[in-house]
Protein backbone atom coordinates (compact mmCIF):
# COMPACT_ATOMS: atom_id res chain seq x y z
CA UNK A 1 0.00 0.00 0.00
CA UNK A 2 1.49 3.30 -1.06
CA UNK A 3 1.84 6.15 1.43
CA UNK A 4 0.04 8.53 -0.90
CA UNK A 5 -2.98 6.21 -0.83
CA UNK A 6 -3.00 6.36 2.97
CA UNK A 7 -2.98 10.13 2.85
CA UNK A 8 -5.84 10.04 0.38
CA UNK A 9 -7.94 7.92 2.74
CA UNK A 10 -7.26 10.12 5.75
CA UNK A 11 -7.98 13.28 3.79
CA UNK A 12 -11.23 11.79 2.48
CA UNK A 13 -12.41 11.52 6.08
CA UNK A 14 -11.10 14.96 6.91
CA UNK A 15 -12.95 16.50 3.99
CA UNK A 16 -16.26 15.28 5.38
CA UNK A 17 -15.38 16.22 8.96
CA UNK A 18 -14.30 19.84 8.45
CA UNK A 19 -17.83 21.32 8.19
CA UNK A 20 -18.69 19.65 11.52
CA UNK A 21 -15.81 21.45 13.22
CA UNK A 22 -17.07 24.71 11.73
CA UNK A 23 -20.62 24.12 12.86
CA UNK A 24 -19.69 23.01 16.39
CA UNK A 25 -16.83 25.44 16.92
CA UNK A 26 -18.68 28.53 15.79
CA UNK A 27 -22.00 27.76 17.51
CA UNK A 28 -20.25 27.06 20.81
CA UNK A 29 -18.06 30.17 20.47
CA UNK A 30 -21.10 32.36 19.78
CA UNK A 31 -23.03 31.01 22.76
CA UNK A 32 -20.06 31.54 25.06
CA UNK A 33 -19.31 35.01 23.71
CA UNK A 34 -22.77 36.30 24.62
CA UNK A 35 -23.24 34.52 27.96
CA UNK A 36 -22.11 36.28 31.15
CA UNK A 37 -18.69 34.95 32.15
CA UNK A 38 -18.13 33.72 35.70
CA UNK A 39 -15.15 32.12 37.39
CA UNK A 40 -16.76 28.72 36.70
CA UNK A 41 -17.05 29.49 33.00
CA UNK A 42 -19.98 30.95 31.09
CA UNK A 43 -23.27 31.19 32.98
CA UNK A 44 -26.23 29.95 30.95
CA UNK A 45 -28.75 29.92 33.86
CA UNK A 46 -30.51 33.05 32.63
CA UNK A 47 -29.87 32.57 28.95
CA UNK A 48 -31.80 29.48 27.83
CA UNK A 49 -31.51 30.35 24.16
CA UNK A 50 -27.74 30.62 24.35
CA UNK A 51 -27.71 27.32 26.20
CA UNK A 52 -29.69 25.84 23.32
CA UNK A 53 -27.17 27.12 20.78
CA UNK A 54 -24.40 25.71 22.91
CA UNK A 55 -26.15 22.31 23.05
CA UNK A 56 -26.60 22.23 19.28
CA UNK A 57 -22.94 23.08 18.75
CA UNK A 58 -21.95 20.36 21.18
CA UNK A 59 -23.93 17.80 19.19
CA UNK A 60 -22.18 18.84 15.96
CA UNK A 61 -18.86 18.42 17.74
CA UNK A 62 -19.72 15.03 19.11
CA UNK A 63 -20.50 13.86 15.57
CA UNK A 64 -17.14 15.05 14.29
CA UNK A 65 -15.03 12.03 15.27
CA UNK A 66 -17.58 9.40 14.14
CA UNK A 67 -17.94 11.18 10.78
CA UNK A 68 -14.17 11.41 10.42
CA UNK A 69 -13.72 7.74 11.21
CA UNK A 70 -16.74 6.65 9.16
CA UNK A 71 -15.65 8.43 6.02
CA UNK A 72 -12.05 7.30 6.26
CA UNK A 73 -13.43 3.76 6.24
CA UNK A 74 -15.80 4.76 3.41
CA UNK A 75 -12.83 5.99 1.41
CA UNK A 76 -11.12 2.63 1.76
CA UNK A 77 -13.95 0.12 1.59
CA UNK A 78 -16.85 2.13 0.13
CA UNK A 79 -20.30 1.81 1.71
CA UNK A 80 -19.75 -1.32 3.80
CA UNK A 81 -17.01 0.63 5.60
CA UNK A 82 -19.43 3.17 7.02
CA UNK A 83 -20.89 1.09 9.86
CA UNK A 84 -17.68 -0.06 11.56
CA UNK A 85 -16.14 3.34 10.84
CA UNK A 86 -18.92 5.21 12.59
CA UNK A 87 -19.11 2.71 15.45
CA UNK A 88 -15.35 2.86 15.97
CA UNK A 89 -15.34 6.65 15.85
CA UNK A 90 -18.16 6.88 18.36
CA UNK A 91 -16.25 4.63 20.72
CA UNK A 92 -13.11 6.72 20.20
CA UNK A 93 -15.15 9.70 21.41
CA UNK A 94 -16.56 7.76 24.33
CA UNK A 95 -13.24 6.49 25.65
CA UNK A 96 -11.62 9.89 25.13
CA UNK A 97 -9.32 8.76 22.33
CA UNK A 98 -10.23 11.89 20.36
CA UNK A 99 -9.33 12.56 16.76
CA UNK A 100 -6.31 10.30 16.83
CA UNK A 101 -8.55 7.44 17.94
CA UNK A 102 -10.95 8.37 15.15
CA UNK A 103 -8.20 8.29 12.53
CA UNK A 104 -7.05 4.88 13.69
CA UNK A 105 -10.52 3.37 14.01
CA UNK A 106 -11.37 4.65 10.53
CA UNK A 107 -8.27 3.07 9.02
CA UNK A 108 -8.78 -0.21 10.86
CA UNK A 109 -12.46 -0.39 9.95
CA UNK A 110 -11.72 0.44 6.32
CA UNK A 111 -9.03 -2.18 5.87
CA UNK A 112 -10.98 -4.79 7.81
CA UNK A 113 -13.99 -4.45 5.49
CA UNK A 114 -11.74 -4.15 2.44
CA UNK A 115 -10.38 -7.62 3.22
CA UNK A 116 -13.71 -9.03 4.38
CA UNK A 117 -15.06 -8.13 0.95
CA UNK A 118 -12.37 -10.27 -0.66
CA UNK A 119 -13.59 -13.45 1.01
CA UNK A 120 -15.33 -15.58 -1.60
CA UNK A 121 -18.83 -16.64 -0.62
CA UNK A 122 -21.43 -18.83 -2.34
CA UNK A 123 -23.72 -16.89 -4.65
CA UNK A 124 -26.83 -17.50 -2.55
CA UNK A 125 -25.27 -15.78 0.51
CA UNK A 126 -23.92 -12.87 -1.47
CA UNK A 127 -26.95 -10.56 -1.13
CA UNK A 128 -26.93 -10.77 2.66
CA UNK A 129 -23.22 -9.94 2.97
CA UNK A 130 -23.45 -6.12 2.75
CA UNK A 131 -26.67 -5.77 4.75
CA UNK A 132 -26.05 -8.38 7.42
CA UNK A 133 -22.66 -10.02 7.62
CA UNK A 134 -20.25 -7.11 6.99
CA UNK A 135 -21.94 -4.65 9.36
CA UNK A 136 -22.31 -7.13 12.22
CA UNK A 137 -18.92 -8.79 11.98
CA UNK A 138 -16.95 -5.64 11.28
CA UNK A 139 -18.50 -3.52 14.04
CA UNK A 140 -18.08 -6.35 16.51
CA UNK A 141 -14.38 -6.59 15.73
CA UNK A 142 -13.71 -2.85 15.58
CA UNK A 143 -15.77 -2.23 18.71
CA UNK A 144 -13.83 -4.85 20.61
CA UNK A 145 -10.49 -3.46 19.43
CA UNK A 146 -11.43 0.10 20.32
CA UNK A 147 -12.94 -0.67 23.74
CA UNK A 148 -10.56 -3.34 24.94
CA UNK A 149 -7.24 -2.92 23.16
CA UNK A 150 -6.28 0.45 21.72
CA UNK A 151 -8.84 2.90 23.16
CA UNK A 152 -7.14 3.45 26.50
CA UNK A 153 -3.55 3.87 25.25
CA UNK A 154 -4.68 6.40 22.64
CA UNK A 155 -6.66 8.24 25.29
CA UNK A 156 -3.50 8.51 27.41
CA UNK A 157 -1.47 9.66 24.43
CA UNK A 158 -4.03 12.35 23.53
CA UNK A 159 -4.08 13.49 27.14
CA UNK A 160 -0.32 13.83 27.21
CA UNK A 161 -0.28 15.74 23.88
CA UNK A 162 -2.91 18.15 25.18
CA UNK A 163 -1.07 18.53 28.50
CA UNK A 164 2.23 19.08 26.70
CA UNK A 165 0.69 21.81 24.57
CA UNK A 166 -0.72 23.49 27.67
CA UNK A 167 2.45 23.59 29.69
CA UNK A 168 4.76 24.17 26.74
CA UNK A 169 7.46 26.79 27.36
CA UNK A 170 7.90 29.93 25.29
CA UNK A 171 10.79 28.50 23.29
CA UNK A 172 8.82 25.44 22.26
CA UNK A 173 5.79 27.60 21.46
CA UNK A 174 7.87 29.65 19.07
CA UNK A 175 9.21 26.52 17.39
CA UNK A 176 5.74 25.01 17.09
CA UNK A 177 4.39 28.28 15.66
CA UNK A 178 7.20 28.44 13.09
CA UNK A 179 6.50 24.86 12.03
CA UNK A 180 2.76 25.48 11.76
CA UNK A 181 3.22 28.75 9.87
CA UNK A 182 5.69 27.21 7.44
CA UNK A 183 3.47 24.21 6.79
CA UNK A 184 0.42 26.41 6.17
CA UNK A 185 2.29 28.54 3.64
CA UNK A 186 4.38 25.79 2.04
CA UNK A 187 1.81 24.41 -0.39
CA UNK A 188 -0.98 26.97 0.05
CA UNK A 189 -3.91 24.71 0.79
CA UNK A 190 -2.32 21.46 -0.33
CA UNK A 191 -1.69 18.34 1.75
CA UNK A 192 1.10 19.79 3.95
CA UNK A 193 -1.09 22.79 4.73
CA UNK A 194 -3.94 20.45 5.58
CA UNK A 195 -1.87 18.50 8.11
CA UNK A 196 -1.17 21.67 10.11
CA UNK A 197 -4.72 22.87 9.59
CA UNK A 198 -6.30 19.67 10.78
CA UNK A 199 -4.03 19.51 13.80
CA UNK A 200 -5.39 22.95 14.72
CA UNK A 201 -8.97 21.90 14.02
CA UNK A 202 -8.58 18.73 16.09
CA UNK A 203 -7.17 20.72 18.97
CA UNK A 204 -10.26 22.96 18.94
CA UNK A 205 -12.24 19.89 19.80
CA UNK A 206 -9.82 19.14 22.64
CA UNK A 207 -10.43 22.63 24.02
CA UNK A 208 -7.12 24.16 22.91
CA UNK A 209 -7.80 27.10 20.60
CA UNK A 210 -4.26 28.44 20.34
CA UNK A 211 -3.00 26.01 17.70
CA UNK A 212 -5.81 27.03 15.39
CA UNK A 213 -5.17 30.67 16.33
CA UNK A 214 -1.61 30.39 15.06
CA UNK A 215 -2.80 28.61 11.91
CA UNK A 216 -5.58 31.13 11.31
CA UNK A 217 -3.13 34.02 11.13
CA UNK A 218 -0.77 32.05 8.88
CA UNK A 219 -3.55 31.01 6.51
CA UNK A 220 -4.34 34.50 5.20
CA UNK A 221 -0.84 36.00 5.20
CA UNK A 222 0.48 34.62 1.86
CA UNK A 223 -2.38 35.94 -0.31
CA UNK A 224 -2.71 39.18 1.65
CA UNK A 225 1.04 39.84 1.58
CA UNK A 226 1.43 39.10 -2.14
CA UNK A 227 -1.70 41.09 -2.94
CA UNK A 228 -0.37 44.04 -0.98
CA UNK A 229 2.99 43.74 -2.75
CA UNK A 230 1.31 44.26 -6.11
CA UNK A 231 -0.21 47.49 -4.77
CA UNK A 232 2.99 48.90 -3.22
CA UNK A 233 4.90 49.25 -6.47
CA UNK A 234 2.65 48.43 -9.39
CA UNK A 235 5.39 48.83 -11.98
CA UNK A 236 7.16 45.71 -10.69
CA UNK A 237 4.25 43.50 -11.68
CA UNK A 238 2.66 42.50 -14.95
CA UNK A 239 -0.95 43.30 -15.73
CA UNK A 240 -1.87 39.68 -15.06
CA UNK A 241 -0.10 39.64 -11.70
CA UNK A 242 -1.78 42.85 -10.61
CA UNK A 243 -5.13 41.29 -11.37
CA UNK A 244 -4.15 38.15 -9.46
CA UNK A 245 -3.05 40.44 -6.64
CA UNK A 246 -6.53 41.87 -6.22
CA UNK A 247 -8.04 38.40 -6.27
CA UNK A 248 -5.44 37.33 -3.71
CA UNK A 249 -6.46 40.16 -1.36
CA UNK A 250 -10.07 39.06 -1.57
CA UNK A 251 -9.21 35.41 -1.01
CA UNK A 252 -6.88 36.31 1.86
CA UNK A 253 -9.64 38.28 3.55
CA UNK A 254 -11.87 35.22 3.63
CA UNK A 255 -9.05 32.91 4.67
CA UNK A 256 -8.21 31.08 1.46
CA UNK A 257 -4.46 30.55 1.15
CA UNK A 258 -4.91 29.34 -2.44
CA UNK A 259 -4.97 32.99 -3.55
CA UNK A 260 -1.18 32.90 -3.41
CA UNK A 261 -0.88 30.04 -5.90
CA UNK A 262 -0.64 32.08 -9.12
CA UNK A 263 2.39 33.89 -7.70
CA UNK A 264 4.03 30.77 -6.31
CA UNK A 265 3.47 28.88 -9.55
CA UNK A 266 5.22 31.60 -11.55
CA UNK A 267 8.16 32.08 -9.19
CA UNK A 268 8.24 29.25 -6.62
CA UNK A 269 11.83 29.55 -5.46
CA UNK A 270 11.36 33.10 -4.24
CA UNK A 271 7.67 33.23 -3.37
CA UNK A 272 7.43 30.08 -1.27
CA UNK A 273 10.28 30.88 1.16
CA UNK A 274 8.98 34.43 1.51
CA UNK A 275 5.41 33.43 2.35
CA UNK A 276 6.69 30.71 4.70
CA UNK A 277 8.62 33.41 6.53
CA UNK A 278 5.65 35.76 6.68
CA UNK A 279 3.25 33.09 7.86
CA UNK A 280 5.72 31.91 10.51
CA UNK A 281 6.09 35.45 11.83
CA UNK A 282 2.32 35.78 12.01
CA UNK A 283 1.97 32.39 13.73
CA UNK A 284 4.59 33.25 16.34
CA UNK A 285 2.91 36.56 17.17
CA UNK A 286 -0.49 34.87 17.39
CA UNK A 287 0.86 32.04 19.53
CA UNK A 288 2.70 34.32 21.97
CA UNK A 289 -0.25 36.74 22.00
CA UNK A 290 -2.51 33.84 23.10
CA UNK A 291 -4.77 34.18 20.09
CA UNK A 292 -7.46 31.51 20.20
CA UNK A 293 -9.60 30.59 17.21
CA UNK A 294 -12.83 28.66 17.75
CA UNK A 295 -13.50 27.98 14.07
CA UNK A 296 -11.49 25.71 11.78
CA UNK A 297 -10.80 28.51 9.36
CA UNK A 298 -8.47 31.48 9.11
CA UNK A 299 -8.14 35.03 7.91
CA UNK A 300 -9.86 38.26 8.96
CA UNK A 301 -13.25 36.64 8.37
CA UNK A 302 -13.06 34.56 11.57
CA UNK A 303 -12.37 37.64 13.75
CA UNK A 304 -15.77 37.37 15.54
CA UNK A 305 -14.89 33.95 16.98
CA UNK A 306 -11.28 34.79 17.87
CA UNK A 307 -9.96 35.46 21.40
CA UNK A 308 -7.43 38.28 21.83
CA UNK A 309 -8.54 40.02 18.67
CA UNK A 310 -5.99 42.80 18.87
CA UNK A 311 -3.08 40.37 18.80
CA UNK A 312 -4.76 38.45 15.98
CA UNK A 313 -5.03 41.55 13.81
CA UNK A 314 -1.48 42.52 14.72
CA UNK A 315 -0.19 39.05 13.77
CA UNK A 316 -1.90 39.24 10.37
CA UNK A 317 -0.70 42.79 9.71
CA UNK A 318 2.92 42.12 10.61
CA UNK A 319 3.05 38.88 8.62
CA UNK A 320 1.42 40.57 5.63
CA UNK A 321 3.89 43.44 5.69
CA UNK A 322 6.81 41.03 6.00
CA UNK A 323 5.70 39.22 2.84
CA UNK A 324 4.88 42.41 0.94
CA UNK A 325 8.14 44.06 2.01
CA UNK A 326 10.46 41.21 1.10
CA UNK A 327 8.65 40.52 -2.19
CA UNK A 328 8.86 44.16 -3.25
CA UNK A 329 12.55 44.23 -2.39
CA UNK A 330 13.30 41.02 -4.30
CA UNK A 331 11.28 42.10 -7.31
CA UNK A 332 12.92 45.49 -7.47
CA UNK A 333 16.37 43.93 -7.24
CA UNK A 334 15.79 41.35 -9.95
CA UNK A 335 14.23 43.96 -12.20
CA UNK A 336 17.22 46.22 -11.79
CA UNK A 337 19.53 43.33 -12.56
CA UNK A 338 17.57 42.52 -15.70
CA UNK A 339 17.78 46.12 -16.85
CA UNK A 340 21.49 46.53 -16.26
CA UNK A 341 22.45 43.15 -17.64
CA UNK A 342 23.72 43.20 -21.20
CA UNK A 343 21.05 42.06 -23.59
CA UNK B 1 -10.50 12.91 -28.67
CA UNK B 2 -13.08 12.77 -25.92
CA UNK B 3 -11.99 12.74 -22.29
CA UNK B 4 -13.68 12.82 -18.92
CA UNK B 5 -12.10 13.90 -15.64
CA UNK B 6 -12.85 14.09 -11.94
CA UNK B 7 -11.24 16.63 -9.60
CA UNK B 8 -11.45 16.47 -5.79
CA UNK B 9 -9.33 18.05 -3.06
CA UNK B 10 -9.76 17.64 0.72
CA UNK B 11 -11.45 20.95 1.51
CA UNK B 12 -13.28 21.14 -1.78
CA UNK B 13 -13.58 24.90 -2.04
CA UNK B 14 -10.68 26.06 -4.17
CA UNK B 15 -8.22 23.51 -5.56
CA UNK B 16 -10.96 21.23 -6.88
CA UNK B 17 -12.31 24.00 -9.08
CA UNK B 18 -8.91 25.44 -10.04
CA UNK B 19 -7.83 22.02 -11.28
CA UNK B 20 -11.06 21.61 -13.24
CA UNK B 21 -10.62 25.02 -14.81
CA UNK B 22 -7.04 24.28 -15.85
CA UNK B 23 -7.95 20.94 -17.40
CA UNK B 24 -10.82 22.49 -19.35
CA UNK B 25 -8.75 25.44 -20.50
CA UNK B 26 -5.74 23.42 -21.61
CA UNK B 27 -7.86 20.68 -23.21
CA UNK B 28 -9.65 23.29 -25.29
CA UNK B 29 -6.34 24.77 -26.35
CA UNK B 30 -5.05 21.34 -27.37
CA UNK B 31 -8.24 20.58 -29.26
CA UNK B 32 -9.66 17.85 -26.99
CA UNK B 33 -13.20 17.69 -25.79
CA UNK B 34 -13.31 17.20 -22.03
CA UNK B 35 -15.96 17.15 -19.34
CA UNK B 36 -14.77 17.64 -15.79
CA UNK B 37 -16.79 16.55 -12.79
CA UNK B 38 -15.97 18.31 -9.52
CA UNK B 39 -16.35 16.53 -6.21
CA UNK B 40 -16.01 19.41 -3.78
CA UNK B 41 -17.59 20.64 -0.57
CA UNK B 42 -20.86 21.15 -2.46
CA UNK B 43 -20.95 17.47 -3.40
CA UNK B 44 -20.77 16.25 -6.98
CA UNK B 45 -21.21 18.97 -9.60
CA UNK B 46 -21.22 18.72 -13.38
CA UNK B 47 -21.76 14.99 -12.90
CA UNK B 48 -20.56 12.65 -15.61
CA UNK B 49 -23.27 10.55 -17.24
CA UNK B 50 -22.57 6.88 -17.79
CA UNK B 51 -22.78 7.34 -21.60
CA UNK B 52 -20.22 10.10 -21.44
CA UNK B 53 -17.87 7.89 -19.47
CA UNK B 54 -18.42 4.99 -21.84
CA UNK B 55 -17.66 7.14 -24.86
CA UNK B 56 -14.54 8.74 -23.40
CA UNK B 57 -11.14 7.58 -24.61
CA UNK B 58 -9.72 7.90 -21.11
CA UNK B 59 -10.56 8.98 -17.58
CA UNK B 60 -8.41 11.48 -15.71
CA UNK B 61 -8.50 11.72 -11.91
CA UNK B 62 -6.89 14.83 -10.41
CA UNK B 63 -7.58 14.01 -6.78
CA UNK B 64 -6.27 14.26 -3.24
CA UNK B 65 -9.06 12.14 -1.77
CA UNK B 66 -10.95 9.01 -2.77
CA UNK B 67 -13.23 9.41 -5.77
CA UNK B 68 -16.95 9.04 -5.11
CA UNK B 69 -19.05 6.59 -7.13
CA UNK B 70 -15.95 4.82 -8.49
CA UNK B 71 -18.01 1.97 -9.95
CA UNK B 72 -18.96 4.23 -12.86
CA UNK B 73 -15.40 4.00 -14.17
CA UNK B 74 -14.98 0.24 -14.00
CA UNK B 75 -13.13 -1.12 -16.99
CA UNK B 76 -12.02 2.32 -18.21
CA UNK B 77 -8.43 3.38 -18.59
CA UNK B 78 -7.82 5.68 -15.61
CA UNK B 79 -4.94 8.13 -15.27
CA UNK B 80 -4.49 9.36 -11.73
CA UNK B 81 -2.71 12.59 -10.82
CA UNK B 82 -2.63 14.90 -7.81
CA UNK B 83 -4.74 18.05 -7.77
CA UNK B 84 -1.55 20.09 -7.64
CA UNK B 85 -0.26 18.58 -10.86
CA UNK B 86 -3.44 19.55 -12.65
CA UNK B 87 -3.28 23.13 -11.40
CA UNK B 88 0.39 23.61 -12.14
CA UNK B 89 0.79 21.65 -15.33
CA UNK B 90 -2.41 20.43 -16.94
CA UNK B 91 -0.62 20.38 -20.26
CA UNK B 92 1.82 17.69 -19.14
CA UNK B 93 -1.09 15.59 -17.90
CA UNK B 94 -2.96 15.82 -21.16
CA UNK B 95 0.17 15.16 -23.18
CA UNK B 96 0.87 12.06 -21.15
CA UNK B 97 -2.69 10.80 -21.60
CA UNK B 98 -2.52 11.50 -25.31
CA UNK B 99 0.73 9.62 -25.65
CA UNK B 100 -0.49 6.58 -23.72
CA UNK B 101 -3.72 6.14 -25.59
CA UNK B 102 -2.14 7.09 -28.88
CA UNK B 103 -4.73 9.76 -29.73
Amino acid sequence: MKVSKFKQYLLSGVSYAIPFVASGGILIAISIAFAPMTSQGPDFSRAPFLKLINDIGTVAFSLLIPVLSGYIAFGIADRPGLVPGFVGGYIANQVGAGFLGGLISGLLAGFLVFYLKKIKVPVYIKPVMPILIYPVVSSLIIGFVMYRIIGAPIHDLMLSITKWLEVMGTGNKVILAIILGSMIAFDMGGPVNKVAFFFGAAMIQQGNYYIMGACAAAICIPPLGLGLATLINRKLWTEQEREAGLAALGMGAIGITEGAIPFAAADPLRVIPVIMTGSSVGSVIAMLGKVGDHAPHGGPIVLPVVDNRFMYVLAILVGTFVVAGIMTFLRARSKKKAETAPA
Amino acid sequence: MKLVAVTACPTGIAHTYMAAEQLERVAKKMGFSIKVETQGAMGIENELEQDEINEAAAVIFAVGITVQKPERFEGKKIFEFSVQEAIKNAEAILNKVKEEIGG
